[in-house]
């Protein structure tokens, strides 16, 4: 409600200071920052939402530029026309940029994109025939400060709409997906790689948009406008503001475009300023001016009351799969002959061979350091095996990718539970149950019709699934905060959501209380009844193991030791060995 | 030279996964230490370098408790934009007390070029990478042969276990910032002569510098040696034929080819996943 309020009054803002003043420096101002909030907004969505840090969009922000006034001074195009050109070429180039530099991540992506950003530098300074050189393009045609103040405005408040759309959408999820694990991300069938790149290219076109705008602010630019410091002040912006809201780059903006003109004075200080309110806001304001003024206002009005326990929710089963991935009949769904994996010189599999049957619950134990984990990351995909075939109904996967051989049905969960930080339970199943299927961003950025109704029925099934799994009176608090139980059943919860054939499940039962390991029994044998996907279960719970499942693979040292049903196993002699020792 | 700098990256990585991304800006600082203890105060040439290291190493230890300690596992562009920021200060600081013009840093080594041919060069352009290769082999000695050497390797390997150990990690990654800020002082004594001493000097070389850590793998001090003297020769070369600005574009255009090919640099280890 306040928040709205605060929204209005800031249009209002915006509407009155034409009124007042006709004083062209304060238009000039406003619309500086109006030009900031757009690049801004698009570095939200790169930085914000999916946590990618770049610091070359200045090089962007002078492809807009330099493509607007390239079109309005040679092509004789219309404003409009030469800001559109601008924002598809920068596009292009954005997504170029990002197949190349995304390849790398973290500070190796930084240096790409300053190297991006210097090398666009130097082109505009040397290719002197088309960018004028040094002393840049001049007479660029340009509409009357009054009209230009609207354009830039009305630009402002539609960048932080589209954002405000992407957030929302399946996209949004995706990328703070992407962004808080990468690992959980691909095991739900995303392209960490993909997304970045879309993330990436999105906030190119905001910037190439505001660079356009920039050039028919002044009717002239020149390299000066578009060095490293601009990309850092982009960032400072964003930051100082609020990363990840989208109110943030609104707040940050007009801060740092009108704190440096009220200290014109100390021009010569701007620098220790930048660097200061740089290291302030990563230390005070880790999500900005924005994130401390509303955390300020949530503890003022309502204190959340603290959750008082509640009864263990009964299991109840959860919705079965869907028809169209539901395996036919019985049969072999798995199978992996002679898998080796191997670390430097430690055998961490040592041809490995497993069967699993559809609609079985396959459990595969060992002592520490068996190479149970090492295997379902081969099956999923996180390694890549040294040797060894691996197929899923007949067609081999072996050497695929985590998330191409998610899209084909196998789900997992994790050691230690990867939940999405920064969404709320309900989203990160959500994340799940849209899988690789986001539709395109810019739809996600309009927010189309088609694509509202698309995310209605993604939360009615997230929400169906959090209440089959007991997790329905949590669904809107933030999953990070949930107690280790709880998170474990979220991440079964997201993987079941991506209508898996076969469900793999790392110790599902660490750390859970006697109660809920009974509960997860229950849960499993009642997939299994309900025809749900198959199961592959890691565990170090005996009870559980022998209680649920119907083949049971046991492995030591890297080595398949023993293969059968419980009740064999459980007499094997090499098993026995292997958990208590020789009996010699 | 941009081979002494980048090793800085390749040491505190090493020890912290984290870098210091003023590491330009220390190079600077060096260069004005210097100037102003040697050339405006006067004092003895090994006194002012003394000086001047001692105070690269404070320099050093005071980024890693500034703009490293508090974010050493947080996000990563926490301590990189820290790091950064405190780069910038100290280059409004030094712009404020040495003023905004470059000053020559005179040496006894720059006086008469020898000449080969019709080229010539100053004595001082060979002292650089001699320096150079001595430290750089020196840092070598240290890490392999010394028991603090061997601790800050153990913490690059495994900070967890080396906690238990009872090596104080804060201590060691704050003493890796100190030695990769010495380093990159003595580049900026060594280098002040050639380039002349200026505040806007370190952003250029602490980029460069970096290019070449990555090109020759942040996790490997061979490569980044073999990377800085390839790095040097393929700017001088570009510089020579086609213009000097063409330098910086066909040496960024270098970085971005290895990022693609060999994201973990020409020596670099492949990093492992981690799942």
């Amino acid at each position: 409600m306040s928040e709205r309020l605060s929204w209005i009054t800031l249009v209002a803002a915006a509407a009155i200071v034409p009124l007042l003043t006709s004083n062209t420096y304060y238009l000039y101002v406003v619309i500086s920052a109006g030009l900031l909030t757009i690049v801004t907004a698009g570095l939200n969505v790169l930085v914000g939402f999916t946590g990618q840090t770049s610091l070359g969009h200045a090089g962007l922000y002078a492809f807009g530029a330099y493509t607007a006034a390239l079109c309005a001074t040679r092509a004789g195009l219309s404003e409009w026309a030469a800001v559109a050109t601008a924002i598809v070429v920068t596009s292009v180039v954005g997504a170029a940029v990002a197949a190349a530099a995304l390849r790398v991540s973290g500070p190796y992506l930084a240096m790409v994109t300053i190297a991006f950003g210097l090398i666009v530098e130097g082109v505009l300074i040397e290719w002197g025939s088309v960018t004028g050189g040094p002393g840049g393009i001049f007479n660029i045609p340009k509409p009357s400060l009054r009209v230009h103040y609207w354009t830039v405005m009305l630009a402002a408040a539609l960048a932080l709409w589209l954002t405000a759309n992407l957030r929302r959408s399946a996209w949004g999820r995706a990328c703070l997906a992407v962004k808080s694990s990468e690992v959980a991300a691909e095991s739900l069938g995303l392209s960490a790689y993909y997304v970045r790149i879309a993330a990436f290219t999105v906030s190119a076109a905001f910037t190439g948009a505001a660079g356009a705008l920039f050039t028919f602010l002044n009717g002239y630019i020149s390299p000066d406008s578009f060095t490293l410091q601009t990309s850092i002040l982009f960032l400072l912006a964003l930051l100082f503001g609020g990363l990840g809201r989208i109110a943030g780059p609104v707040a940050g903006s007009v801060a740092l475009t009108i704190l440096p003109e009220l200290l014109t004075k100390l021009l010569d200080y701007r620098l220790i300023l930048y660097g200061s309110l740089l290291l302030l806001s990563i230390y005070w304001l880790p999500e900005g001016v924005v994130g401390a003024l509303s955390r300020g206002r949530k503890a003022r009005v309502a204190p959340r009351p603290t959750t008082a326990p509640r009864p263990p929710a009964a299991p109840r089963p959860p919705a079965a799969p869907h028809p169209a991935l539901s395996p036919e009949g019985r049969g072999v769904l798995l199978r992996a002959r002679g898998v080796s994996l191997s670390f430097g010189g430690i055998v961490a599999l040592a041809d490995v061979a497993l069967t699993v049957e559809h609609r079985s619950i396959h459990a595969v134990i060992g002592p520490n350091g068996a190479g149970k984990t090492s295997l379902l990351n081969v099956l999923s995909g996180f390694y890549a095996p040294d040797a060894g075939a691996i197929a899923l109904n007949g067609r081999s996967i072996a050497g695929l990718t985590p998330y191409a051989i998610a899209r084909r049905g196998i789900a997992r969960t994790f050691q230690t539970a990867q939940v999405f930080g920064g969404l709320s339970v309900l989203d990160n199943v959500a994340v799940g149950v849209a899988g690789p299927r986001l539709g395109t961003v810019w739809a996600a950025l309009a927010g189309t019709s088609a694509c509202r109704a698309r995310e209605s029925a993604i939360r009615s099934r997230a929400q169906a699934l959090l209440q089959a799994m007991g997790l329905g009176e949590v669904a809107d608090d933030a999953a990070e905060a949930l107690a280790a139980g709880l998170r474990r059943k979220l991440e079964i919860a997201r993987a079941l959501a991506t209508l898996p054939v076969l469900l793999m499940l790392d110790e599902p039962a660490a750390g859970l209380s006697p109660a809920e390991i009974a509960a997860l029994d229950l849960q499993l044998t009642a997939l299994r009844e309900q025809g749900g996907p198959a199961v592959i279960l890691v565990e170090h719970h005996m009870d559980l193991v022998m209680a649920v499942s119907d083949r049971i693979t046991v492995l030591d040292y890297g080595r398949t030791i023993a293969d059968g049903a419980p009740e064999e196993v459980r007499r094997d002699p090499a098993v026995i060995e292997a958990y208590l020792g020789a009996a010699t | 030279m941009y081979g002494l700098v980048a090793l800085g990256y390749h040491i505190t990585w090493a020890t912290s996964r984290t870098m210091n991304f003023s590491q330009g800006h220390a190079v600077m600082l060096g260069a004005v230490v210097a100037y102003a203890v040697f050339v405006a105060l006067g004092w003895p040439f090994p006194l002012a370098l003394f000086v001047t290291l001692v105070a690269l190493a404070c320099f050093g230890a005071l980024v890693e408790r500034v703009a490293v300690r508090p974010f050493f596992l947080r996000a990563s562009p926490a301590w990189l934009l820290a790091t950064i920021a405190v780069g910038i200060i100290a280059e409004n600081v030094a712009q404020l007390a040495f003023g905004k013009d470059a000053r020559a840093f005179p040496s006894p080594l720059m006086r008469k070029p020898i000449m080969v041919g019709s080229a010539g060069f100053y004595p001082q352009e060979l002292l650089v990478p001699l320096v150079g290769l001595i430290l750089m082999g020196l840092v070598q000695l240290f890490y392999h042969r010394t028991a603090y050497g061997k601790q800050l390797k153990a913490v690059a390997w495994n900070p967890e276990a080396a906690g238990l150990m009872g090596i104080n990690i804060p201590r060691a990654v704050m003493a890796s910032y100190a030695l990769s800020a010495l380093l990159a002082g003595v580049a900026g004594v060594l280098l002040a002569p050639l380039l002349n001493v200026a505040p806007q000097m370190g952003t250029i070389i602490g980029l460069k510098a970096f290019a070449v850590a990555i090109i020759g793998g942040l996790t490997s001090a061979p490569g980044i040696i073999v990377a800085g003297l390839g790095y040097g020769l393929v700017e001088s070369f570009t510089a020579g034929y086609v213009s000097t600005r063409a330098r910086e574009i066909v040496g960024f255009g270098l970085v971005i080819l290895v990022l693609i090919v060999r994201p973990w640099g020409l020596l670099g280890e492949k990093p492992s996943r981690r799942v």
